[in-house]
């Protein structure tokens, strides 16, 4: 059984090698992903090794919050903290450090911003050993007075800068100017994973960083003979459960950790996609089974008739699937590989050097990704393996029945009915009830749907291909007649075929859908809430100095200015976020709703929130509410305010910045919203705020339509790469297409050579193939556009309540998804079509 | 007719009086040690209007005449013609040209689609021609038959002796030069076979068709004009207005 079973995979080079495709295509980027951010980890990891390597013990603050986006917010330790720590018996030296946010300029005056990595400022001290790993280059020292700074060899290098420059340096204050007197690397490498640094001595440091009188931490050097976990032991005694006491190794892990955390977002996206791939690449293996098994029947009935046992016969299926399971999935590790060093290089084109030499392929991967593969397969190839299984011996007499009816067995049709409704309440619930993790319970509803739809795709497959291919069968005549009927033949190969290009173009028209409501949602929120002329937000994704605000409000031409911050707090132990204002200028500004309350009575401290928040917490205006913050701990708040609009904010709490300052450490605006004074001319206005923002360049001043079209930029953006990793998933249905037909042309051979006999040309036999392949597509464009624009409806109906208000279809684009799909079904009918043209007209003739 | 059948073209003068000619036409597979010689030097003429029947043992070479004759396969030396035309100097494209508009074939099984009705079937060289039916042309052929009322169906609800007067009727749709059936009756009973063959008797009395036929049975050879013996890749021999028996009897002789 065995041995039949091998031949008749070596017999079929082609139809394993589609068949393993798209398992190589999934697990390669299921493997990718974990190679790429294994290496980044374990690239962090060195990196932090390197950084720590001179620490023994780490003084700090408790992080008061274990955020998943973002650095940890702690609070800084008393600068006075660093004679206790000192006095330990066992401590040869300890040195306060600083770190905080420092944006260097360029000689153009622009920013050296890398997208995603911050800009850093930390202090250098006269412990060599304690300046975060850093060495400095030869001909540098390190700084020592108010105006002088290192930097990392990276930027230095990048940005044209010698020892002796003068740097400008932008910070939460005013930004100043420093001598470059020093170069640092790390280790074997220039960076510190793509951040950029200053260094300045500690008492500059402190000022320039706004830590006057305080540290972020206290770094210690053990004395000969002491070890860290002992000095550390002896260090906690000393200082108390206030803070925490950490060895170098743990401070180093702990640092890549909190990093990985944030990479790991990055993998769970990147995963999703995976799946997505390996869920169309299951309804490509399930379909080409089931042909395979279609064609087979004579040869299982054959073997049956010899004796085969049932099992035997599941059991030779199923070692046809393994086999090329297998194969496949240690491909896709192997193309993984290389996908993940495409992808790191990449990186290092947007600025982001991962340095280190070879990538990490951890056991797991290579676990998971065979796993993965071969459960999907086996799980794709499990039906058609059952229903051969079900052929009669009988049927090896038979005369071959090639073809099938449309009707479903009626367990198919509960089955398929049963897996659509549990997809629609779980995509409902996910979206609409209060429950924890709304997120997965969407992606299975999703999933359960287009796998539903997929089931029972075969009811409407006939009538849907028949109508799509009559106008083919009207323009193109013969073949066009021909391609109709062989699309409309056998409904159930047919509509897996378009499945799997179903679930792609589902997945596009929704993002595709999304991103125009968001868009058009953005434009209208902002006519209707917003009365500011101008909205000043970061160019980088870091929050830009105080002082621009500051400056702002010097200007006689702008009438009011609001600054925006942004920090986390805990309620009841739950992590939230909020937005910290200037209660007076936003009311100007932004119109958020007040339903009771009024915003001007937080002038002196105080929170607004949002009406449901309110309602389901069973608030009243004018209690307290108990507010964790990463300086000062908890203190109750008072409510001054319910609001009903968070479409523009999209926070359910609104901090009085006069709390904002006692609770953060940090005082950074992520945004600073204007209003000219009334009589100012928009060029008059114009040129203050650009005045006043002259001396930040890591800003950007927007006015209404500036700031719409931003905001249409960046979701064009995003969308572009989802396209771009949805892109997988439509390359392996177009696989699957062409799989499909090169498997039906195997079976329709003796078709095709009576149609080349009695005189159909070649271009005609391709013009058919083409046309067949164009039906297939457009129907699984068609079927995926309008789950797509399903999922987008709701899905927008589910963020009304965070300003998704406008539920926008972009026609004219899903107009040309369904081109491109009837492009990519022409392009799949080359090679099958090819084949089919040149056939041996004789042979094909004489086949049985 | 010349008792000679392989001499018989040195006539040659009456061109247009010949639906298809082969003159020394050899036909070899393979080369070296396994060579075979399927044609071997095969001179035969088909007139216009006559119904011919080729006879032979298995391997005789009987089906390879035919397909080379139809353009369905190419010669290795010698000269074919269809009507005027010279098959050695068509290219492909244009051999299958001539196949869709000069020959017309029926085939032992599985001469029709299985997604076209009856009529699709019939008028499928006029379709993949883009050529307007002759509709009168169509009716009459249809009536022949005797199809009428089976048109709308599809080939997998015809009977085999049905599904073959389909393919006779397509064979006959487009006015072909020559038809070529390949064992026609080989898969039919006697009582289907007996309609197809007077069928296609037909044609050729009422319509003037050209009809060349491969066979092993005496019974349907009876029903052509002449019969044309081959063994070995040659034509050894030759019957006008035979009868079953005849046929039979030099079967026997030629150790079939």
């Amino acid at each position: 059984m065995l041995r039949a079973t091998l031949k008749s995979l070596a017999a079929h080079k082609l139809r394993m090698a589609m068949t393993a495709l798209a398992i190589v295509l999934g697990v390669s980027f299921v493997a990718g992903t974990y190679v790429l951010t294994d290496t980044m980890n374990s690239v962090f990891d060195d990196l932090f090794a390197t950084t720590t390597k001179g620490v023994d013990v780490d003084v700090r603050t408790r992080a008061t919050f274990e955020q998943t986006q973002g650095p940890e917010v702690r609070e800084p330790v008393p600068a006075a903290l660093l004679e206790r720590v000192r006095q330990v018996d066992g401590v040869q030296a300890a040195q306060g450090s600083v770190s905080g946010y420092a944006q260097i300029v360029d000689k153009a005056g622009k920013p050296v911003a890398p997208m995603g990595p911050p800009t850093l400022g930390q202090s250098f001290g006269p412990v060599a050993d304690l300046n975060g790993g850093a060495q400095l280059r030869p001909g540098g020292r390190l700084p020592a007075g108010p105006d002088q700074v290192v930097m990392d060899a990276r930027t230095a290098d990048k940005s044209g800068f010698r020892v002796g420059d003068r740097v400008r340096i932008l910070f939460e204050g005013p930004p100043r100017t420093f001598t470059l007197v020093g170069v640092v690397t790390f280790g074997d490498v220039d960076n510190l994973g793509g951040a950029t640094l200053a260094g300045f001595d500690i008492p500059t440091a402190q000022e320039v960083l706004n830590r006057r009188g305080s540290f972020d931490e206290i770094q210690v050097v053990a004395a000969e003979g002491v070890g860290s976990a002992e000095l550390r032991d002896r260090i906690q005694a000393q200082v108390g459960s206030r803070y925490e006491v950490l060895t170098g190794q743990q401070l180093a892990e702990d640092t890549a950790k909190s990093i990985q955390r944030n990479l790991s977002f990055f993998t769970t996206a990147l995963l999703v996609f995976a799946g997505v791939a390996l869920f169309v690449g299951a309804f490509l293996i399930y379909n080409t089974f089931s042909i395979v098994v279609a064609q087979r029947t004579r040869e299982l009935a054959l073997l049956r008739c010899m004796g085969a046992s049932r099992r035997q016969v599941l059991t030779s299926v199923l070692t046809e699937s393994l086999v090329v399971a297998v194969l496949a999935s240690v491909l896709g590790i192997g193309v993984g590989i290389l996908l993940a060093i495409g992808l790191r290089g990449l990186f290092g084109a947007l600025g982001i050097d991962l340095p280190g030499g070879g990538v990490t392929l951890l056991p797991r991967t290579i676990v998971v990704s065979l796993v993965v593969g071969l459960l999907v397969t086996l799980v794709a190839s499990l039906v058609p393996a059952l229903k051969a299984t079900r052929v009669a011996p009988i049927a090896a007499l038979r005369e071959q029945l090639v073809g099938e009816r449309g009707t479903l067995r009626p367990g198919r049709v509960i089955g398929g009915g049963v897996i659509l409704a549990g997809g629609f309440a779980a995509l409902l619930a996910g979206l609409f009830a209060k429950v924890s993790n709304e997120l997965s319970l969407v992606g299975l509803g999703a999933a359960l749907i287009l796998l539903g739809v997929g089931v029972l795709s075969p009811l409407i497959a006939r009538p849907l291909s028949g109508a799509l291919g009559w106008p083919m069968a009207r323009l193109r005549n013969l073949p066009g007649r021909l391609a109709r009927a062989n699309a409309m033949r056998n409904p159930r190969r047919t509509a897996a075929t378009a499945a799997a290009l179903m679930i792609g173009l589902a997945l596009v028209s929704f993002v595709a859908i999304l991103g125009r409501s968001l868009k058009a949602s953005t434009d209208q929120v902002l006519d209707r809430t917003v009365s500011a002329d101008y909205q000043i937000s970061s160019s980088s994704f870091q929050p830009f100095s105080a002082e621009l605000a500051k400056r702002l409000r010097e200007q006689p031409e702008l009438a009011t200015v609001s600054s925006v911050r942004q920090g986390p707090f805990k309620l009841n132990g739950q992590s939230r976020t909020l937005f910290a204002v200037d209660p007076v200028a936003m009311e100007q500004l932004v119109d958020v709703d007040v339903r009771s309350g009024s915003l001007r009575d937080m002038a002196a401290g105080g929170v607004a929130v949002y009406k449901d928040v309110v309602a389901d917490n069973g608030w009243r205006l004018g209690q307290t509410i108990p507010m964790e913050f990463p300086r000062g701990g908890v203190r109750q708040v008072p409510i001054k305010a319910i609001y009903a609009d968070k479409t523009l904010i999209s926070t359910d709490y609104l901090l009085s910045l006069a709390d904002y300052q006692t609770a953060y450490p940090d005082q950074q605006d992520v945004f600073v919203l204007v209003k000219a004074a009334p009589g100012v001319s928009p060029q008059a206005s114009r040129a203050a705020v650009d005045r006043a923002a002259a001396d930040f360049p890591n800003v950007k001043v927007q006015d209404q339509a500036e700031y719409k079209k931003s905001v249409s930029d960046q979701v064009n953006q995003l969308l572009t790469m989802i396209y771009v990793l949805l892109g997988l998933a439509i390359v392996i249905a177009v696989v699957g297409i062409v799989n499909t037909l090169a498997l039906s042309i195997y079976e329709r051979v003796r078709e095709l050579g009576l149609l080349r006999a009695v005189g159909m040309e070649r271009a005609q036999v391709r013009s058919m193939v083409r046309w067949e392949a164009v039906i297939m597509a457009v129907a699984g464009a068609v079927l995926g556009l309008v789950i797509g624009t399903f999922f987008g409806w709701a899905v927008v109906r589910a963020l009304r309540d965070v300003g998704t208000t406008v539920f926008q279809v972009p026609v004219g684009q899903l107009l040309l998804f369904v081109l491109l799909a009837a492009l990519a079904g022409v392009a799949a009918a080359v090679l099958p079509g090819r084949r089919a043209s040149r056939i041996d007209v004789l042979r094909a003739l004489a086949a049985e | 007719m010349s008792s000679d059948p392989n001499t018989a073209t040195e006539a040659g003068s009456g061109l247009t009086e010949m639906a298809a000619r082969a003159v020394d036409v050899v036909k070899v597979y393979g080369s070296g040690p396994t060579e075979v010689r399927a044609l071997d030097g095969v001179s035969v003429e088909f007139p216009k209007g006559r119904f011919s029947a080729i006879m032979g043992p298995s391997g005789s070479g009987k089906s390879t005449l035919m397909h080379c004759l139809a353009g369905l396969d190419r010669i290795s030396s010698g000269r074919i013609w269809i009507g005027d035309v010279d098959l050695s100097t068509l290219g492909e494209r244009q051999l299958t040209r001539l196949r869709r508009d000069q020959v017309g074939f029926v085939f032992q099984t599985f001469n029709l689609l299985p997604t076209l009705s009856a009529a699709e079937n019939i008028e499928l060289p006029l379709a993949i021609a883009r050529r307007k039916p002759d509709r009168a042309w169509l009716d009459r052929v249809v009536d022949t038959v005797g199809l009428r009322d089976r048109l709308r169906h599809r080939p997998a609800e015809l009977s085999g002796g049905q599904q073959q007067r389909v393919a006779a009727a397509r064979a006959l749709a487009s006015k072909p030069e020559i038809i070529f059936a390949d064992e026609p009756t080989g898969n039919l009973d006697s009582h289907s076979s007996a309609e197809l063959l007077q069928f296609m008797r037909r044609s050729v009395d009422e319509f003037g068709q050209t009809i060349v036929m491969v066979t092993h049975d005496p019974n349907a050879a009876a029903h052509a004009d002449r019969v044309l013996f081959l063994t070995d890749g040659r034509i050894v021999d030759e019957m006008a207005g035979p009868t079953a028996e005849g046929v039979l009897d030099r079967m026997k002789a030629l150790g079939a």
